[in-house]
């Protein structure tokens, strides 16, 4: 077993490396910022004591979402509260983006919001942690058919949603 | 055989940075193919950008304190791996100091017992708690109180034991909520001012008088200990038999 400063040093590096993507994943499968946090925190709570289980460096983002996933199915999820409203649960950014483009942005954040899990999940692996249709198809225990169908479904979902907000530009040219 | 502008959209659909060999030769093969490959690009740049959220300035440090926390209270774990009659003559002096603890407190009110009865262990059971206990220990202890928690109180309970309060034996519990682990002392003969707010070291604690007895709410300054009132109030029963 590794020494206490060594393994110390290790679940320091897991949490440079993925807390603030985990707390991404976090934030849009519960909607809420306070328990996406809680929930983080749980994840490398159990992560730190499970730690010496992990043999493979390459594998702790998987790891870490398998056990953030478990923790939110467990403990978390009936106690989501409902939908609310977008900009209540997301953070403000203080970014360049000019007033139409934080308007579509905003429409896309509501869309991501309301996609079905389903959809939702493997996009999140996806986008958040860059994960290949292979390592989602790992993740979610779904074929690799299904995961390419249901990330084609998310964003086409998201293009309509889009379009019916009435959003224009470039997206809207998409259609 | 070349791939037609469906199944392409399809994949880029998929994955917008398929890079693989077949999709770029189709991406290549005609400007609407070209056309359709850069707009999938484009929106996932916005799509990335919408999921791009920051997490909170602490979240990180909150982490790496919890190696800290738990490497704080590791002296106490490794108590229970010396030999065993080392451990025994540990927990003879222990239950003695725990009862000389019990029988010497002479609290003047509740907030003085809250503040002695946290100060002793409360820091280091939030820390310890990290998994839901059964449901069964969670029974065993209310029913010998002569009370219950039903699941929206029960499936929080991440540590429950008995503990001491200012009349008789009471439940001591942590449980989890959405802003982070409080801890709950239930004291099934104790009256509280209902709905004070009772402030000790940098903790607080909100009061709550219930059917019979009454329970504290304990979280700190930064925690609204108050918002898990209503789950208090509707999940723990008490004086099931006698009462």
């Amino acid at each position: 077993m590794s020494s206490d400063k060594e393994r110390t040093s290790r679940f320091n590096e897991l949490a440079e490396a993925y807390s603030t993507d985990l707390y991404r994943y976090a934030m849009w499968i519960c909607h809420n910022d306070a328990l996406a946090k809680d929930l983080v925190q749980e994840t490398f709570l159990r992560a730190w004591r499970a730690l010496d289980s992990l043999k493979d460096v390459g594998a702790a983002k998987s790891w870490l979402i398998t056990i953030l996933r478990r923790e939110y199915a467990r403990t978390f999820e009936r106690k989501v509260p409902k939908f609310t409203d977008v900009d209540k649960v997301v953070v403000v950014d203080n970014d360049e983006l000019g007033p139409d483009e934080r308007t579509e942005r905003d429409f896309l954040r509501k869309g991501i919001m309301k996609l079905d899990p389903k959809y939702r999940d493997p996009l999140l692996l996806q986008v958040v942690f860059g994960h290949s249709c292979e390592e989602i198809s790992e993740q979610l225990g779904i074929s690799k058919s299904a995961v390419m169908t249901q990330l084609f479904r998310a964003r086409e979902k998201l293009k309509t949603q889009l379009q019916k907000d009435g959003v224009t530009g470039n997206v809207h040219e998409l259609f | 055989m070349s791939m037609n502008f469906s199944e392409f959209k399809k994949l880029i659909g998929a994955d917008p940075w398929n890079r693989d060999p077949g999709t770029l030769r189709a991406r290549n093969s005609a400007p609407e193919f070209e056309a359709a490959a850069a707009e999938a690009e484009a929106f996932e740049e916005k799509l990335q950008s919408a999921l791009h959220i920051q997490p909170p300035a602490d979240l990180l440090e909150g982490i790496k304190g919890i190696s800290r926390e738990i490497e704080s209270i590791q002296p106490a774990k490794q108590r229970s791996w010396m030999p065993l009659a080392l451990a025994a003559s540990l927990l003879i002096a222990v239950g003695a100091v725990g009862m000389v603890w019990k029988q010497s407190r002479q609290w003047d009110n509740v907030e003085a017992y809250l503040a002695d009865h946290y100060s002793h262990d409360g820091d280091a059971l939030v820390a310890q708690a990290t998994d839901i206990v059964s449901e069964q220990d969670v029974v065993k202890i209310m029913t010998s109180l002569n009370a219950s928690a039903d699941t929206q109180l029960a499936g929080r309970i991440k540590f429950i034991k008995f503990c001491p309060t200012p009349e008789g034996r009471g439940a001591h519990m942590v449980v989890s909520t959405d802003q982070g682990p409080m801890t709950i002392i239930f004291m099934p003969k104790t009256q509280v001012t209902d709905g004070e707010f009772v402030n000790f070291d940098q903790m607080h604690a909100f009061l709550i008088n219930l059917e019979h007895g009454s329970a504290a709410i304990i979280g700190k300054q930064s925690q609204a200990v108050e918002s898990m009132e209503a789950v208090i109030r509707e999940s723990l029963r008490t004086g099931l038999v006698g009462a």
